[in-house]
């Protein structure tokens, strides 16, 4: 029996105590600024490297670039650009890997919806994502190469 | 005349108590058990293979979903055996920073198994407490690589974040607080009458079987035999730390519960020595190619997780992936043992005892 009491007074001990829930979808939950939520693409910033898409393991980034319109330009510039939510992970590679920080994380993560194809976004929708940015980004900050230095591949 | 008949109980996929999907084909007569088989799979999704068309980086980030419960440690089973094979070195802070977070995995991870386990066998309030802690946990680790469960947190060569600004103070801030609710622990479940019947004297084993059944973690310390491999087989910084390694006697539930309750004291104490120690500054990344393409060779390299003994074994043919990865899922050999344990029983004593070994189904299937 001893052991019970001495349980039970944990107990009364905590109910005293303030409470540690939050009321989440009434109140919006903040996260730290390095969370990986869903992405913010910039197209103006991509100098269609390729490498967000060779970079990810679940291969849900597509993308298609065209040749750049202003003919003193070299390199290219996006034409589409989609990340498939239905198999994205979140696992925050694609950010680290992007020379020009086009593609960064967001600490926005309510995803959810009532049809899977409505998962799939493309660059108009990721580029609207643009609350809560994060701050810091890639692992080795590679100095920004300018769009038009480009190295299409 | 009364006639008996063998019954055929299944248990799971879809039950609570089994951790995942889990499913037990039980053959009960009344209320004792005559034959266990687990049917397992139902969360396999090939990581291994998947493995074998992805980069080394790729890697990373698919070993957190083994292991959910202590995804640090099955980063680092990924990144330390690719480390050894390319003959890297890490740099000091990189290294403070994973045994701290891997200390930090595996408190919580026995948070979790501490709740649920106590859950199975019938209290409620304990889970609640257990999941409070562990959230201040995931809170960190969230503030440190912005994922709460999936943290994808190590690098070949590093990790991918240094501490954020007070992140240490934070840790340091927590190993107090943690030292002071595992008094309340105990004094909530370990002197509980209820808790004691039920688990003292169940599912015995001796070191023996657990030996021939290569059982690893706290389901083989409990038996008495002082193994961890932190200390038998030294990788990281541990032996800078000083700890114990706490084993059992007789090898029942209850000294497993002690067990790990006693490893959580001693994380934290790795965690405390870490924090004191943690190097003011110093790079987070050795000096790695930007493209790993790993030498010719085979390295194989355990590692004790929250579970026993997580191995990485890669056969490399000097590409930038792969060959052949295995990984060595303790939960998976650990449940090898649950059939032998189960006969004779009573079917009360399924759960308690299922629950004892401490499972995550997403590494028995892997
Ligand atoms: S976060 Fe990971 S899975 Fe998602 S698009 Fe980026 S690289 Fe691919
Ligand atoms: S890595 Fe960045 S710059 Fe390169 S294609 Fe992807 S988003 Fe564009």
């Amino acid at each position: 029996m001893l052991g019970l009491i001495k349980g039970l007074n944990v107990t009364l001990k905590n109910m005293v105590k303030p409470k540690v829930t939050y009321n989440y979808p009434q109140e919006p939950l903040e996260m730290p600024d390095r969370f990986r939520g869903i992405q913010y693409f910039d197209p103006d910033k991509c100098i269609v490297c390729n490498q967000c898409v060779r970079v990810c393991p679940t291969d849900c980034i597509s993308l298609t670039g065209k040749k750049n319109p202003d003919p003193n330009q070299k390199g290219k510039v996006i034409e589409t650009y989609n990340i498939n939510f239905e198999i994205c992970i979140l696992c925050d590679l694609c950010t680290e890997v992007c020379p020009t920080e086009a593609v960064v994380m967001t600490n926005n993560f309510e995803l959810s919806t009532y049809s899977r194809d409505e998962l799939f976004k493309n660059s108009e929708w990721l580029f609207a994502n643009d609350e809560n940015i994060r701050s810091e980004n890639t692992l080795n900050p590679i100095p920004v190469k300018k769009p038009t230095g480009g190295t299409p591949s | 005349m009364i006639r008996t008949e063998e019954m055929l109980l299944n248990v799971g996929p879809q039950h609570p108590s089994t951790h995942g999907v889990l499913r037990l084909l039980v053959k009960v007569d009344g209320e004792r058990i005559v034959e266990t088989e687990p049917v397992i799979g139902y969360l396999h999704r090939g990581t291994e293979k998947l493995a074998e068309d992805l980069t080394y980086t790729q890697i990373i980030p698919y070993t957190d979903r083994m292991d959910y419960l202590s995804a640090m440690t099955n980063n680092y089973a990924v990144v330390h055996a690719t480390e050894k094979l390319m003959g890297l070195e890490i740099p000091e802070r990189a290294e403070f920073l994973r045994v701290i977070v891997m200390e930090l995995n595996r408190v919580a991870s026995h948070l979790v198994w501490m709740g649920t386990y106590l859950l199975d066998i019938g209290a409620m309030s304990p889970f609640l407490y257990a999941f409070r802690d562990r959230e201040q946990i995931l809170d960190l680790f969230n503030e440190l690589c912005g994922a709460r469960l999936t943290y994808n947190y190590m690098r070949v060569g590093g990790v991918k974040w240094d501490a954020p600004k007070d992140w240490i103070g934070k840790v340091d801030h927590f190993v107090s607080y943690m030292q002071k609710q595992m008094k309340e622990y105990h004094q909530l479940v370990t002197g509980n009458e209820i808790f004691i019947q039920r688990t003292k004297g169940i599912g015995v084993y001796d070191q023996e079987t657990a030996i021939n059944f290569a059982l690893s973690g706290a389901n083989l310390r409990v038996t008495g035999l002082n193994w961890d491999l932190r200390k038998d087989a030294p990788y990281s910084i541990y032996e800078q730390f000083t700890f114990d390694v706490p084993v059992g006697e007789v090898g029942d539930l209850y000294q497993k519960y002690l067990c790990r309750m006693k490893e959580i004291d001693e994380s934290l104490k790795i965690v405390a020595q870490a924090v004191a120690n943690f190097p003011s500054e110093g790079k987070i990344m050795g000096k790695v190619p930007r493209v790993l393409r790993v030498p010719e060779g085979e390295v194989y390299v355990g590692i004790e997780s929250p579970r026993g003994e997580l191995g990485c074994h890669i056969v490399s043919k000097g590409k930038d992936k792969p060959w052949r990865i295995k990984f060595r899922r303790p939960s998976f050999y650990n449940l090898q043992i649950l059939p032998t344990l189960l006969k004779d029983e009573n079917l009360s004593n399924l759960v308690a005892i299922l629950g004892g070994i401490d499972i995550v189904l997403g590494e028995v299937d892997g």
